[in-house]
């Protein structure tokens, strides 16, 4: 038996699921599929939790071979990978994780120029991520969509655009600040996941959930770096493919069942606090004014990325095809009046 | 870090010409300069944010992205006058007994750590051209699409500058280490 | 060799370079890179490197080092310092001792305003010491007093040494600010206490003639009340927007230097050169710190890489040693690098080990983060090489006073704090219980 050493990192720690699953999913089940030929093992080197880079270098970790394998956060590399965007520029589209993830991973295969994105950086993608669903948490109850006008909505770097059009401000922020951001008044609430809200004890300071289900956004990807996945063995690549393609299902259905978990969880824990946590549900004309109000996102992002000669039209309408021929029912046809 | 340092400028090599010596304190202190000024910067900016997030009730765009850039160039921009005024941390406690009894030892280590300095900033600067070079070519911006970018490419090239200029600070010091090791003579230049 | 082996040797390599005066930043560098190229190769370890100086010091957070740094600097030279010392001398005036309560008192609430001690001991060496030897207090009970209380600096929030530690445990700077009020109170308590009790039992150290004669200065009301408004609005604008509801700990950086040259500014103890002058001190002060953490990025990725901390995890979990052999090994081990390395230096060298370790084993990261500081701090105060020592040697610029008068001075105040630490340690919610309110 031959043992293979991989260094396997995260700027994240493992408490969040996605990297959790890295180790439960993903490395475990490419340790069962080795297991069973018996000719190979593999010596993992665990480096979570950004140990070994932050957030801001994900991508150039792995592209660099600073570890050989590690969740690309794609939110954070709007520059680098540009049509990985694609979901955060057409909010409002997709609840479904699942259905989000699948299509991703099929455009992967087709749309040459998304493919290209990803390998230019010198790796290989081998499962994938998204987020659960953002709903609006704030310190006052809302009514509707028209309430956060005038209000500071802390929200991280690229949702800002979601609130364009709808009279709140948006405060720069990320899931280390938004606790303070509130508690400290910087802001009145927080354009957040349920995933992310939960292990920061966010409705401590915002108890209201105001359920929008606005939409899921598609995160990024477990990947290897080009030259440690040329020195593997064909038998351990098959095994991390297959592990890949595991992960990436299993973590769309754990995304849909954690969520809702995560909302239970929040009104459990905050429920002899003053406020308790409540969720608001939001009805579905007032998610439909919200995404009525923006500007046209993918329009403006589409065009100047056709600008710098990324096919971007063309990539969003066979996103938004590919989500329809799945069932998906848009709440704006974004792909129109590109 | 050290308690004080009175000399903000070390005496040069007597073996290096008078224009070279002015050209070189110009680029130190020039790039410092700026620096200092990128400190009333980043405190006028984050003010200002303040102000408008209190008084407007809106973020100001891109200045926690700016800031967070603004504290790597400060370093690199500063690092070579702070190393030519020796005022990296280090433990004195045993190079001070070093001078007192063998003075040239002292110096040739000095020289030798000097020298490690060097390499290690031109390495960075090096590693940094890499950066700068891809930063160029992919277009890399700090900031979100629609809200407010700014490119990397002059803060990279900056950071690039500022570590090249810090390994000649190195090896300018190593040159005069060395020399007070050949020649004998007693180093002069005593921090504090 | 094993990676943590290689991990294990690269830590013995940097010991021993630093000891023989290797800048600490320099040494961390060259020791991380020949072990990741020993772990890796040397392509990996080359793009490490260029990826940390150009990655690590990218955070809005360390904005803050500029900022108080700057901060400090300007309520030194505007006189905000000596005001608070003339407050309190006022009011204390009647009690034994009560030059040296004062000084504590004034260190206490000076440190509110201050992210660094330097500033504290500089203030307090030239305004308190002159002061008390007027009123017959010896030479090395003043200085000593100022030399101890000025460690108070770093304890009560605002504080560079509690940032750094946030930054390398990943925990909130808002919380590990509060996280020192508790133990700051304890400890001025502690060395007020330590200070009468000195005056009753030890006079001969404390005072060096017959009785206080000297007059003290009369200080009205009104001016008393001039004096305490400068920084009454700062430590509100600081701390009171930092936890009021205004700032993140960045922002409150900023409005402090802010309102901090402001109040140079009316009080005319500014023109444009001594400005150009502070700011350039600002940043080389900035640069030695970031410099370090820049450099202890690429060390503690270099260990993560290699495994080590993960085995001395183990060991100390399943060894014989446990949880608290390990924290007594490890306040040993600040204490002795205390007596030759600085503060940030000590956290920055032995964080990136210790911190994974703590978490394993189960030490609540905020306690952890509060004895590391106070422990740290002691290093401030002991020979040979003592900064608040030596600042207060410079600052008093006085060829007569004798570096290892003040150390002895401060000695009784050293005790002091190892007594607050070891409170600490038997008493977790000193620390925790605010920062987890
Ligand atoms: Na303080
Ligand atoms: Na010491």
């Amino acid at each position: 038996q031959e043992t293979i050493s991989l260094t396997i990192a995260s700027s994240h720690p493992t408490v969040v699921p996605w990297v959790g699953m890295i180790k439960t999913h993903f490395m475990a089940r490419t340790d069962e599929i080795l297991a069973k030929g018996g000719k190979y093992k593999i010596r993992w080197n665990e480096a979570f939790g950004g140990q070994l880079y932050k957030a801001n270098a994900t991508l150039s970790s792995v592209e660099e071979g600073v570890t050989d394998i590690g969740w690309v956060f794609s939110f954070l590399e709007p520059a680098q990978l540009p049509l990985s965007q694609v979901s955060t520029n057409t909010p409002f589209t997709v609840t479904n994780v699942p259905v989000l993830l699948e299509v991703m991973e099929t455009l992967l295969e087709s749309n040459e120029a998304f493919r290209k994105e990803w390998e230019n950086h010198n790796l290989k993608v081998l499962g994938l991520t998204a987020t659960d669903l953002y709903d609006i948490y704030t310190k006052k109850p809302l009514t509707g969509i028209g309430d956060i006008r005038g209000m500071k909505l802390s929200a991280p770097g690229v949702l800002g655009n979601w609130l364009r059009g709808t009279g709140a401000n948006a405060v720069d922020g990320a899931l280390t600040t938004f606790y303070t951001d509130i508690q400290t008044g910087v802001s009145d609430g927080v354009l957040t996941l349920a995933l992310g809200a939960l292990p920061i004890k966010l409705y401590e300071v915002a108890p209201y959930i105001s359920r929008f289900d606005a939409a899921a956004a598609f995160s990024g990807a477990i990947a290897i770096n080009k030259d440690s996945w040329d020195r593997l063995p064909d038998e351990v690549r098959n095994a991390m493919i297959e592990a890949g393609k595991y992960y990436t299902v299993s973590h769309g259905e754990d995304m849909v069942r954690l969520h809702e978990d995560a909302l239970n969880k929040m009104v459990e824990l905050g429920a002899r606090q003053s406020p308790p946590v409540t969720i608001i549900p939001m009805p579905a004309e007032e998610r439909q004014k919200w995404v009525d109000m923006l500007p046209n996102l993918a329009a403006e992002w589409a065009a100047k990325l056709e600008g710098q000669g990324v096919p971007a039209k063309a990539f969003v309408k066979e996103y938004m095809g590919a989500l329809r021929a799945r069932g998906v029912e848009p709440s704006r046809n974004w792909d129109e009046g590109l | 870090m050290k308690a004080s340092s009175s000399s903000m400028s070390a005496p040069a090599s007597a073996a290096r010409p008078d224009w070279l010596r002015r050209c070189w304190a110009f680029v130190v202190d020039g790039l410092a300069a700026l620096a200092t000024c990128l400190i009333g910067i980043l405190m006028v900016i984050i003010c200002a944010d303040i102000v408008f997030r209190n008084v407007f009730g809106a973020s100001l765009p891109l200045v926690s992205e700016i800031g967070a850039l603004l504290v790597v160039l400060i370093v690199a921009l500063q690092l070579a006058s702070a190393i030519r005024a020796d005022r990296l941390p280090q433990v004195e406690v045993v190079m001070l007994v070093l001078s007192r009894h063998a003075p040239r030892a002292a110096a040739a280590l000095k020289a030798a750590f000097a020298l490690t300095g060097a390499a290690m900033m031109g390495m960075i600067a090096w590693a940094t051209a890499g950066i700068l070079a891809k930063d160029v070519a992919s277009g890399d911006f700090i900031g979100t699409p629609g809200l407010g970018t700014l490119p990397t490419w002059p803060f990279r090239a900056l950071i690039m500058i500022g570590m090249a200029v810090a390994a000649l600070a190195f090896a300018s010091a190593a040159l005069r280490h060395l020399l007070d090791a050949v020649t004998g003579r007693i180093d002069t230049h005593e921090p504090g | 060799m094993s990676p943590a082996e290689i991990g294990s040797l690269a830590i013995g390599a940097l010991v021993v370079l630093i000891a023989v005066g290797m800048p600490i930043g320099v040494g961390m560098l060259l020791v991380s890179f020949i072990g990741v190229g020993l772990i890796r190769n040397d392509v990996v370890a080359m793009r490490m490197l260029g990826q940390v100086a150009n990655d690590s010091l990218e955070e809005y957070l360390f904005a803050v080092v500029p900022l108080f740094v700057l901060m400090g600097l300007l309520v030194t030279t505007s006189g905000v310092g000596r005001d608070t010392f003339d407050v309190f001398q006022r009011l204390l005036r009647r009690l034994t001792a009560g030059l040296g309560v004062a000084t504590v008192f004034a260190n206490a609430v000076f440190a509110a305003i201050t992210g660094i001690s330097i500033a504290s001991a500089t203030v307090f060496a030239r305004v308190a010491v002159p002061e008390m030897r007027r009123h017959g207090y010896t030479r090395a009970f003043a200085t000593g007093v100022v030399a101890g209380s000025s460690v108070l600096g770093m304890l009560i929030p605002p504080s560079l040494l509690f940032i750094v530690y946030a930054v390398l445990a990943e925990e909130s700077v808002g919380r590990m600010f509060l996280a020192g009020v508790g133990p700051g109170i304890v400890l001025a308590l502690a060395f007020t206490a330590t200070i009468l009790l000195l005056a009753h039992t030890r006079r001969p150290f404390v005072f060096s003639g017959g009785a206080d004669t000297a007059a003290h200065e009369a200080v009205g009301a009104g001016a008393l009340a001039r004096k305490v408004i400068p920084i009454a609005l700062l430590i509100g604008l600081v701390l009171g927007g930092l936890y009021g509801g205004f700032f993140n700990p960045t922002e409150a950086g900023a409005a402090g230097a802010f309102g901090a040259l402001v109040i140079a500014v009316l009080r005319k103890s500014l023109d444009r050169r001594s400005f150009w002058n502070l700011l350039v001190e600002t940043g080389q002060i900035t640069v030695s710190v970031l410099f370090l953490i820049l450099a202890a990025s690429f060390f503690s990725r270099m260990l993560a890489l290699s495994g080590m901390p993960q085995a001395l995890a183990a060991f100390f979990l399943e060894g014989p040693v446990g949880p608290y052999g390990f924290l007594v090994a490890y306040i040993v081990l600040v204490l002795l690098l205390g007596c030759l390395i600085d503060s940030i230096s000590i956290m920055l060298i032995l964080l990136p080990i210790a911190v994974p370790v703590a978490k394993a084993i189960g030490l609540d990261p905020i306690w952890f983060g509060v004895i590391t500081v106070l422990a740290v701090e002691m290093g401030l105060l002991t020979p040979p090489f003592g900064l608040s020592v030596y600042t207060i040697k410079s600052a008093m610029g006085d060829a007569d006073l004798k570096v290892g008068e003040i150390f002895r001075g401060a000695m009784p105040f050293l005790a002091a704090m190892l007594f607050t630490l070891v409170l600490i340690i038997l008493f977790p919610p000193l620390a925790t219980w605010l920062a987890r309110l």
